[in-house]
């Protein structure tokens, strides 16, 4: 009699949890990129999630984004991160000019039994690859950033996380009257990220 | 309990409360995103995508259409202290309910009008709503130069930061440095506000201005010397001296960039059995070939960076090109101009044309205006 093997797509904490901080790796270079943060030319072309990406070559950006992915994984994979916020400020007046919000719910099982989920791998890049498209996009809403910004990353944890040295305790940096626009979401089975943006309502009488 | 709750809910942030909301936003705008015009102060995304389902719904473009009436009767009826705020109104909504801006929308004709409406009145000389809807229309406008003469003219704006790195921002982008560089400064001296805005306007203004590899302004360029392109050979291989290519040319002419001299041709004249001053002089025939040093001095040059010059190019000294208003004028029946050239003096009588016009009107109004601004405006009103 013939038998086959049947391969299942099985994700365990820390596979999501690598999964998730690479995606916020690649969207925050996605953002700046689209976003004009940093100039064109200091970014390169990489193939991510069937999609061309593009990734900073800035030394100092690049070390930023490292450790900041690395210290997300450690965090997701203790269930202990709700939130992650990439805040555009206008570098002179420090005024708040986007916030791009990743939303993160975790699977509380997943995190106290050590169970394990399934879902394909090719399902959660499909998700992904949407997200990346729409931010992509976004410029076609949102306003044009014609200052030099600065960037910023907010980590919203569970109160009883201790804050690492190169962390410092932040407000919130809201927008006040904020636009808001939802873009899809990925799960991963024991993360689910939903994303949105909100930027300033530039009035005609502001200066 | 109830209560703790309650303070609960208020002091979610207004984004987790949208995340949490069932809300939904539509995806309109990635699908159509090709026919989205950027707009500098971004968009509302609910009003861009019931804009953009207009594209496919027939019922929803004439409920756009009817309510652009609306909003131009508004303004005529329009009775309190502002009259400009119903203009503004108007040209937001357009803004937002056209996407694709266009000429089919209207909104440089709904520009032109609202500027002339008010470029006399005192209450709306240090506007700044005001000054943004000419701004606004200059970048709509092929050549914005008359537009800020006018401005600066008139003393529209000019209270305002904002006019100054405009003004300046587009004098750079015709190569004009040193009038940009007046602009700013006299922006500064005149304490437009925010002041900081302006000065930090002027400081990537000068670290762009460092940035450039020479000095390109009116003066310099006017004596830069013409680039010939191609090289001349003669028939032996050898290099034509350019003094003999040139002789046959104005002195200045070589200085003139405006001057469009055609490229002299070297005529070899072998043919006509007169001896060629360009051949080599076989009789000297090389004995040693020198060292590698003296045979590679060619290759001793350091490259230098290409990417960071730019060659000064002034527009419309080209020739031959077709320049951007060249257009080909179409045949029109004489019977078809008559019956056209009624209809656009009725419509003249009105001030608010737009609610009129067809969009093959529209279309050649916009056209007009973006080719000559104020050609609507009293002829004592421009500038001189």
């Amino acid at each position: 009699m013939a038998s086959r093997t049947v391969a299942k797509d099985i994700i365990t904490l820390r596979g999501s949890a690598a999964i998730v901080s690479e995606f916020f790796g690649y969207a925050a270079n996605s953002i700046l990129y689209n976003r004009g943060v940093y100039p064109e030319e200091s970014f390169v072309k990489v193939k991510k999630y069937g999609l061309p990406m593009l990734l900073t070559e800035d030394e100092g950006v690049k070390t930023f984004l490292a450790n900041l992915t690395a210290q997300l994984s450690e965090w997701l994979e203790a269930g202990k991160l709700q939130r992650v916020v990439l805040v555009i400020m206008s570098k002179a007046t420090s005024e708040v000019l986007e916030r791009w919000n990743f939303s993160i719910e975790t699977d509380c099982e997943v995190v106290e039994k050590g169970v394990s989920r399934e879902k394909s791998d090719k399902e959660i890049m499909r998700e992904i690859q949407a997200i990346m498209r729409q931010i992509a996009s976004s410029i076609t809403y949102l306003p044009c950033l014609d200052e030099p910004c600065i960037f910023d990353v907010l980590a919203y944890t569970d109160k009883d996380v201790a804050v690492p040295f190169t962390w410092v305790e932040s407000d919130p940096k809201l927008i006040a009257n904020p636009q808001m626009v939802k873009l899809h979401s990925f799960d991963t089975k024991i993360h689910k990220v939903d994303t949105l943006v909100s930027y300033k309502n530039d009035e005609w009488d502001e200066q | 309990m109830a209560e703790t709750e309650i303070e609960k809910i208020t002091t979610i942030d207004p984004e987790t409360e949208f995340l949490a909301s069932k809300i939904r936003n539509g995806n309109e705008w990635e699908t159509f995103k090709e026919n989205v015009r950027p707009l500098k102060r971004g968009r509302n995304v609910n009003l861009l995508n019931h804009a953009l389902n207009s594209h496919t719904d027939n019922e929803l473009k004439k409920s756009l259409m009817e309510q652009r009436r609306k909003l131009i009767e508004a303004i005529e009826e329009y009775q309190g202290d502002d009259p400009l705020l119903p203009w503004i109104q108007c040209i937001k909504w357009v803004q937002e309910a056209f996407p694709p801006g266009g000429d089919s929308s209207g909104l440089v004709v709904i520009y032109e009008q609202c500027v002339r409406a008010f470029w006399h009145s005192e209450l709306y000389k240090d506007d700044l709503r005001y000054l943004k809807v000419w701004l606004e229309y200059a970048d709509n406008c092929f050549d914005a130069d008359v537009i800020y003469a006018f401005l600066d003219a008139n003393g529209i704006g000019k209270t305002h930061s904002i006019f100054y790195i405009s003004y300046a921002l587009h004098l750079e982008s015709k190569n004009k440095f040193k009038a940009a560089n007046q602009m700013m400064e006299l922006g500064i001296s005149r304490n437009a506000q925010p002041v900081d805005k302006l000065k930090a306007a002027y400081r990537q203004f000068f670290a762009r201005s460092m940035a450039r590899p020479i000095a390109i302004d009116d003066a310099v360029e006017k004596l830069a010397p013409t680039r010939s392109f191609g090289t001349v050979l003669a028939k032996g291989e050898n290099r034509a001296p350019l003094s003999i290519l040139n002789s046959n040319r104005d002195p200045c002419a070589k200085n003139d960039r405006t001057r469009a001299a055609p490229l002299s041709i070297y005529k070899d004249s072998a043919d006509t059995g007169d001896t060629d001053p360009h051949k080599p002089d076989l009789s000297h025939s090389w004995h040693t070939l020198g060292a590698r040093a003296d045979r590679n001095k060619e290759n001793n040059a350091i490259p230098g960076k290409w990417k960071s010059y730019k060659i000064p190019q002034r527009p419309g000294t080209r020739t031959g090109g077709a320049t951007a208003s060249a257009f080909i004028p179409v045949f029109v029946d004489e019977e078809c101009q008559d019956s056209q050239s009624k209809k656009a003096e009725g419509c003249k009588s009105s001030n608010l044309k737009i609610r009129q016009e067809d969009d093959k009107e529209l279309k050649r109004e916009t056209e007009l205006l973006r080719k000559n601004p104020l050609r609507n405006f009293p002829q004592n009103s421009l500038p001189r």
